[in-house]
């Protein structure tokens, strides 16, 4: 196993510890994509082009969209259908976690 | 169930496992080992047979063409299951939907839009070049589609809303993703009718390393690139919509 195969799987691995321990769903999303970028640059380490383009279109790309979308569509119907004049923010903020992998 | 619970039967569970697991992971084929004689099989075989360079494209549409056709049609019923759940009574009107009160949209940064505005073309045209190299090079119909429907949404990032949902035209991209799911269906009946089994490749197969070569596998790709990119620019609307307030033809919801 080669030094760049090693380091990969140590970023793979990283980053999806980082998706585990993000508590923020905004940035357990962001956190997803990069463990998604981080498993593409794997598949073309291990000679697998044709993985590696699915993984890129669909985990870092159109399954994070569809998320994001969701969770926007989830804080406007609760914006709407919560009484006005209580505008809290949607979601607390939980303590920063470590590894999020994602500005805020 | 308090944490400290739910850590003590996580620990069991652990516990009980662990052996099992250490058992397997002992066992497994050292690193980059190669006991699979089927790919080397097809990769000793296939140039000469199918007379494509890219065996994935050869496994995918010829080989094992029944399973992507079964797999063609799963993307449908998934499209079809979401659209008939998300899509209400709205119509074409690209200016009818409006955003949710309550929710501020920001305005695009000059940067993002002009970075949109220059990549979200090249972005396009290169999941088409993907799809139409999918007999040469790595890539094909599936991740071509992806590739194109997921530039659509650098569109939406340069254009807003309005100028993505005017190229966007959900009729159109129904009829993408049914025909190129026919398309594909329709190359295995084209095969029973010349009295062959189905899906069997029946055209001229043409010249290694050119862009047309490999007989029906161009035409089930470009109906798996066409299903595709029409399916997820579906799904990707369907989603989009429902970040939107209901317009005036919308069914409302009962209660709230």
């Amino acid at each position: 196993m080669s030094l760049l195969i090693s380091l990969l799987f140590l970023l793979v691995a990283a980053t999806g510890t980082g998706v585990a321990l993000s508590r923020v769903p905004r940035r357990q999303v962001m956190a997803m994509a990069a463990n998604g970028l981080s498993l593409t640059l794997l598949f073309m380490a291990l000679q697998a082009p044709d993985v590696a383009f699915s993984e890129l279109t669909v985990g870092t790309a159109a399954l994070p969209l569809l998320f994001l979308i969701v969770l926007a569509s989830v804080r406007a119907d609760g914006a709407a259908k919560r009484p006005a004049g209580k505008a809290t923010e949607a979601e607390p903020e939980p303590s920063p976690t470590p590894g999020a992998g994602a500005p805020p | 169930m308090t944490p400290r619970v739910r850590i003590a039967v996580f620990a069991l569970a652990v516990l009980c496992l662990l052996p099992a697991f250490a058992h397997v992971a002992w066992h497994m084929p050292p690193f980059g080992a190669h006991p699979l004689p089927y790919g080397d099989a097809i990769n000793a075989a296939g140039t000469r047979e199918r007379h494509v360079t890219n065996m994935i494209s050869a496994v995918n549409f010829d080989y094992r063409g029944f399973d992507t056709l079964g797999e063609e049609f799963m993307l449908l019923c998934a499209v079809t299951g979401t659209s008939i759940l998300l899509r209400g009574n709205r119509g074409e009107r690209v200016d009818a939907p409006q955003q949710v009160p309550g929710r501020p949209i920001r305005d695009r940064s000059d940067g993002v839009v002009l970075i949109a505005r220059l990549i979200g073309p090249v972005t396009i045209l290169f999941g088409l070049y993907v799809i139409l190299h999918a007999m040469t090079t790595p890539g094909g119909g599936f991740q071509g589609g992806v590739i194109v429907a997921s530039g659509t949404l650098l569109v939406f990032l340069g254009e807003g809303y309005r100028g993505w949902r005017r190229l966007m035209r959900s009729k159109l991209l129904d009829g993408c993703e049914g025909l190129g799911a026919t398309l594909y269906a329709l190359c295995g009946f084209a095969s029973m009718l010349a009295g062959l089994p189905f899906l069997q490749n029946m055209l001229p197969l043409g010249e290694v390393k050119d862009l047309f070569s490999g007989g029906l596998m161009l035409l089930e790709n470009l109906g798996v690139g066409m299903a595709v990119a029409g399916g997820f620019a579906v799904l990707f609307l369907e989603f989009l919509e429902e970040t939107r307030v209901a317009s005036d033809g919308d069914e409302e919801e009962s209660g709230g």
